[in-house]
């Protein structure tokens, strides 16, 4: 089959830098990946393009690119799978979020910033065994799952709050935080879920799922997120928004079955929290007059009880 | 990084200096696990050394050996408290899989990514102890001054200048050479550029010759199948549905060593029963459950590079350049026979692998004599003076690169890099024989010709990974001459190397190991040596499996 | 065509418009809702509930599966957020194992799920049950000449397997084929299927303002009149806050943004006051006046 390659190139030795498309042609069949056609453009057709790979094969993490305007992997990406109809051009631009060095070479450090500032090592405490510590297959399993994050950096590109506040600690430095915080041997779980409940940690997250949906090993970075919120709140890190407006959600829809705005955005703030009202009352104001604003009495569903057994009873074997 | 790990413990000012990210290193591609032998659960260090031995086919220094295997366990033991996450069985402790080569199951393995998981940690304790890393730099040449090394020369790829990198001494672990052979298990990274680098400093090469073609490749992209899935009771089917291997090792079956289970295969290939050139992997019988717990990456790779889903049929594969046993010949503390340079890990031989290396000692060999060199050469280095030599390398070098990017017309480094890769997959495989290797001696002397003309397109500085695959494809022709000159030399079938016209073991004769170094200036051919094989309390016999 | 209605939270608290223009439309459609069947259905938790307890949030979720099973119809969202938290709980619930578990604690309730297929969105049941053709000769009051953006909302596009978007592909670009259908051309603009950072408003409310307004001034640079989304929580924030972002950001917006029913309701001859278009936080004039409708 022919397929055409659109590949942004960039060469910040050009007399005047600045970003072109250039496109390639190819003939590739049913298995032929992205890597492999733009590793031929390279080795036969035009030297000067660069771009980080090496295994082919998903597990050192080198090739990350946007397909399509989509992060992937360009070793895991077969041409079939993005082909558009009719001979459409597969575009292939570099990862997103980080800078530009050159042609698809991106600023990784930005990436590995980040994780360095989890302290990604283990921390035990107390004297260390002679033989192995003892954990359990299940614990250690469920490590495999988040510990086979090849540092790719397809979360870091996708990300919708990197993309406007590089102070974010980003997917991947928060799952590999949780790597530690979910590793029986780390003792340090509750200091790290502290230096996690600040800003840029894990309330800044905004559930937009692109880092689960792009991730191709399957890490979730976005649960381990929400993970570390729910053991976060159970350490007693209870002093911030996120956590408040997650209780206030919580106890609304436990005793009426359903939500109530009004409600909750007091909560979340804190009932006596003046100047936050104060900032809210205008967009209050105008809700109310557009017939907008939930009302004051609690909307229930007919039988809330029903609901609040519910929760009781699954709460309750949680202790 | 477990080197720099032991030197920066010791107290030494160390630095790793590396051409990729270090995560990125391919030794995240080991799948299946690492060897070891807990005295604390009743296993002998000396069965694994014996079965590492006979793996050998008795070629590996049987002291080397009893070192490696003596200090396995510590080394496991020490990974994991670092927080590598291994299985588990149900008391809590390590738990071990089969493997091949081995009578009794001491492999410990996290799931099928043993090796990126290790790397990870390692990574993570360099992150912990600040060891600095000059990240994506590229080395061009080791510097020597009056037979002594003093450092080398780094390109900062970013920026594309030469920095001179004066050190007492430099410990060479950059790992294989598989891109000389195409098809390959291998990284694109995996270039022979130190084994290279250290020849032309005047180090002899060991035992080039003992190329490992791993049993369980895939077809289209080479990519690895961990004999993880043998160890955990795949079998090898060939067309007619035979588990083949019963007539080749009766009794370890789908778990002899390597080089004999990719010669059974490449036999059935080559006699017929085969399927498009492979025979298959069968996993069905461990079920989608277990097969997701311990095989799942390598399903996924089945799945997107073969199309074929290991848990409900069986996958296509054939025997695929894998690993080196030889390189840059070292002792147990990782020195070589120059002052100053140091090697450890599939970059040197030592020998432990002899010839043919058994799985899951690879990852073994890396901690073990990457600790024992960084412990070493830090100690050494306490005592000696600073280093010599002066920065004109930087400008010599310099303007030997420039001149490379000077060349005007020429093709580009792909096609000569792939008809080295065909031609070395062609004649240097599973089965050679005199014809072949010659043929094989004088594609070298071509491509070298035409690698004398190759031209690079960037003629920029910054990244320019053109003249850096140049720049390899140069190594990658070097460690080629080595290979066939130590293959031409070895006149018997041994381990891995095994030859069609002379297809016995010969102890008498060749139980020795060929050291190659480079020839004098206007000698084209290498210089070889003989080295005899250390024996303690393995007398060699015939091996059979 | 008979569904059981599933309106989510905000539609009958912050969003009243949403809940009235979907009743109009639907009555207009011939799609007929029954409201009683899921009067008892709970929240779906909203993905907040899901992060202090995610099996809790399955349950509550089953108990809404199995309410819509009991009335023996198929469920209707109009909230993106709804239909893709209920559609996760859907697939976790797939496992017998986990679903026989979770089923234990409906039973005092005298309710099980059975693994029936869950609720899909109005947008979707358009497309899938109603009919591109059958819909478009309803509509007798075509958008010409005005740019529509799409915002999908995180929910309604992400992850895939939660949303069958391989069986369903069409799916993936169903906003636009109603935008297309309705008689308007689609403003395309990157960050349609981004997010519009409403789960944050709370906790960084600069942050949330910056993607409302990126993603609100990325449509009007492609020449959007309008911009349309089918979850309310996209609309709370785009519309809501739009004021807030505009002057974060130093620049004035005034992008009308509408909810689904509505865009649906101007196309098919509704009256505007009906859908409670002179409701919305910024003014929809603009679209009024495109369409020579009186605002």
């Amino acid at each position: 089959m022919d397929v055409a390659l659109n590949v942004r190139r960039y060469d910040p030795e050009a007399d005047r830098p600045e970003s072109y498309y250039q496109e390639f042609a190819l003939e590739v069949d049913e298995t032929t990946t992205v890597l492999d056609g733009l590793i031929k453009v390279r080795e036969e057709v035009d030297g000067t393009l660069a771009l980080r790979c090496s295994c082919r094969s998903a597990i050192c993490g080198s090739c990350a690119m946007k397909v399509n305007g989509k992060g992937v992997l360009g070793c895991t990406t077969k041409f079939i799978d993005v082909m558009g109809p009719e001979g459409a051009a597969v575009t292939v631009e570099p990862a997103g979020n980080m800078g530009l060095i050159k042609d698809l070479v991106v600023e990784f450090d930005m990436h590995w910033d980040k994780i360095k500032a989890v302290e990604p090592w283990l921390k035990p405490s107390g004297p260390v065994p002679e033989a192995e510590y003892l954990t359990s297959d299940k614990e250690m399993l469920h490590l495999a799952g988040v510990m086979g994050c090849i540092q790719s950096g397809v979360c870091t590109s996708e990300c919708t709050v990197l993309e406007i506040d590089e102070n974010f600690l980003g997917p991947a430095a928060l799952a590999k935080a949780y790597r530690f915080v979910a590793d029986p041997r780390d003792d340090a779980d509750v200091d790290r879920l502290g230096q996690l409940n600040r800003y840029g940690g894990i309330w800044d997250c905004t559930r937009c799922m692109k880092c689960v949906e792009s991730c191709p090993k399957d890490v979730d970075p976005m649960g381990r997120i929400m993970a570390m919120r729910e053991l976060a709140m159970v350490a007693g890190y209870t002093d911030n928004n996120g956590a408040s407006h997650a209780t206030a959600f919580y106890d609304i829809v436990k005793r009426n079955g359903l939500l109530n705005e009004f409600w909750l955005t007091l909560r979340t703030f804190g009932m006596f929290n003046i100047p936050e009202m104060l900032k809210l009352a205008p967009i209050g104001i105008k809700a109310f007059f557009r017939g907008k604003m939930p009302p004051i009495t609690f909307d229930k569903i007919p039988e809330p009880k029903s609901v609040t057994r519910i929760f009781e009873k699954v709460e309750g074997r949680n202790k | 990084m477990r080197a720099a790990l032991s030197a920066a413990q010791n107290g030494v000012d160390v630095a790793v200096v590396s051409k990729v990210y270090p995560v990125r290193s391919h030794s995240n591609a080991a799948q299946g696990g690492i060897n070891a032998a807990l005295t604390d659960r009743g296993d002998k260090w000396e069965d694994h050394a014996f079965d590492t031995i006979k793996g050998s086919d008795y070629l590996a220094d049987q002291d080397a050996v009893e070192v490696m295997a003596q200090e396995a366990g510590a080394e496991v033991i020490g990974m994991e408290h670092m927080g590598a996450a291994f299985n588990r069985d149900e008391n809590g402790r390590l738990g071990v899989r089969n493997f091949g080569g081995q009578r009794d199951a001491r492999t410990f393995f996290i799931a099928d990514f043993t090796g990126q998981a290790l790397l990870h940690v390692l990574h993570e304790q360099v992150l912990k102890l600040g060891v600095r890393v000059y990240e994506e730099w590229f080395v061009t040449t080791l510097v020597m001054d009056e037979g002594r090394c003093t450092g080398a020369v780094a390109m900062d790829m970013r920026t594309g200048e030469l920095h001179y990198m004066r050190a007492k001494a430099v410990i060479m672990a950059s790992g294989g050479l598989g891109r000389v052979f195409e098809p390959s298990t291998n990284a694109l990274i995996c270039t022979g550029d130190g084994i290279a680098q250290a020849y032309q400093a005047g180090a002899g090469v060991m035992d080039m010759e003992m190329v490992q073609y791993h049993p369980t490749t895939l077809k289209n992209n080479g990519a690895l199948m961990s004999e993880a899935a043998r160890g955990d009771g795949a079998y090898l089917l060939n067309s007619e549905g035979e588990r083949f291997m019963e007539r080749y090792a009766p009794n370890m079956m789908e778990l002899a060593s390597r080089d004999v289970v990719s010669r059974a295969e490449q036999t059935e290939i080559n006699e017929g029963r085969s399927i498009d050139g492979c025979v298959l992997l069968d996993a069905r019988h461990l079920g989608e459950k277990f097969i997701d717990e311990r095989l799942g990456q390598i399903r996924q790779l089945g799945i997107d590079f073969a199309g074929k889903d290991l848990a409900i049929e069986p996958v296509p594969i054939r025997p695929g350049m894998h690993y080196i046993m030889g390189g840059i010949k070292a002792n147990v503390d990782g020195r070589t026979n120059i002052s100053g340079l140091y090697a450890a890990g599939e970059t040197a031989c030592v020998s432990v692998h002899g010839g043919n290396r058994l799985g899951a000692n690879s990852l073994l060999d890396t901690l073990v004599f990457g600790r024992r060199s960084g412990v070493h050469a830090s100690e050494w280095v306490k005592s000696q003076p600073a280093s010599t030599g002066d920065a004109s390398v930087e400008g010599a070098e310099n303007a030997r690169l420039q001149a490379i990017l000077d060349r005007k017309d020429g093709e580009l480094f792909g096609p000569v890099r792939t008809a080295l890769g065909k031609t070395m997959d062609k004649h240097l495989a599973v089965y050679r024989d005199q014809a072949g290797m010659e043929a094989a001696r004088a594609d070298l002397v071509e491509l070298r010709k035409r690698f004398e003309g190759v031209v690079v397109h960037d003629k920029g500085r910054v990244f320019n990974t053109n003249l850096i695959f140049t720049l390899e494809l140069g190594f990658m022709l070097d460690c080629a001459e080595t290979i066939i000159a130590g293959a031409l030399e070895r006149k018997e079938s041994r381990g891995a190397h095994t030859r069609t016209d002379i297809p016995d073991r010969n102890d008498a004769e060749w139980l020795k190991h060929i050291v190659v170094t480079k020839g004098p200036e206007g000698q084209d051919t290498p210089n070889i040596e003989y080295v005899p094989v250390t024996i303690t309390q393995w007398e060699p016999q015939e091996r059979k499996y | 065509m008979k569904y059981a209605f599933y309106p989510g939270c905000v539609a009958r608290g912050a969003t009243p418009e949403l809940y009235t223009s979907t009743i109009a439309v639907c009555e207009k459609l011939g799609i007929e809702l029954e409201t009683t069947s899921m009067e008892a259905a709970s929240c779906t938790g909203s993905g907040v509930l899901q992060e202090k307890n995610q099996r809790l949030g399955d349950t509550l979720n089953a108990r809404n599966l199995a309410l819509g099973e009991r009335a023996e119809l198929p469920i209707m969202t109009i909230c993106s957020t709804c239909q893709g938290v209920m559609g996760q709980a859907e697939k976790r619930l797939e496992d017998p194992e986990y679903r026989a578990s979770v089923n234990e604690d409906l039973a005092e309730e005298g309710l099980e799920y059975k693994g029936n297929p869950g609720p899909r969105h109005l947008l979707w049941i358009l497309l899938e049950d109603y009919g591109l053709e059958k819909l478009k000769a309803q509509f007798i009051r075509p958008l010409t000449g005005l740019k529509i953006a799409p915002f999908y909302g995180c929910y309604l596009v992400r992850p895939e397997d939660a949303l069958a978007f391989e069986d369903n592909p069409d799916r993936k670009n169903s906003l636009e084929i109603i935008i297309e259908a309705v008689g308007a051309e689609v403003a395309d603009f990157p960050g349609k299927t981004a997010c519009c950072g409403f789960p944050i408003l709370t906790i960084n409310q600069t942050n949330s303002m910056k993607m409302v307004s990126n993603h609100t001034l990325a449509a009007k640079r492609e020449g959007a009149t309008a911009m349309v989304t089918p979850c309310p929580l996209c609309h709370l924030n785009l519309d809501g806050y739009q004021p807030t972002a505009s002057k974060q950001v130093g620049q004035p917006i005034d992008l009308p943004i509408l909810h689904l029913p509505q865009l649906l309701g101007l196309a098919l001859g509704i009256d505007p006051e009906v859908l409670r278009l002179n409701k919305h936080i910024v003014e929809t004039d603009k679209v009024l006046s495109a369409m020579a409708l009186t605002p």
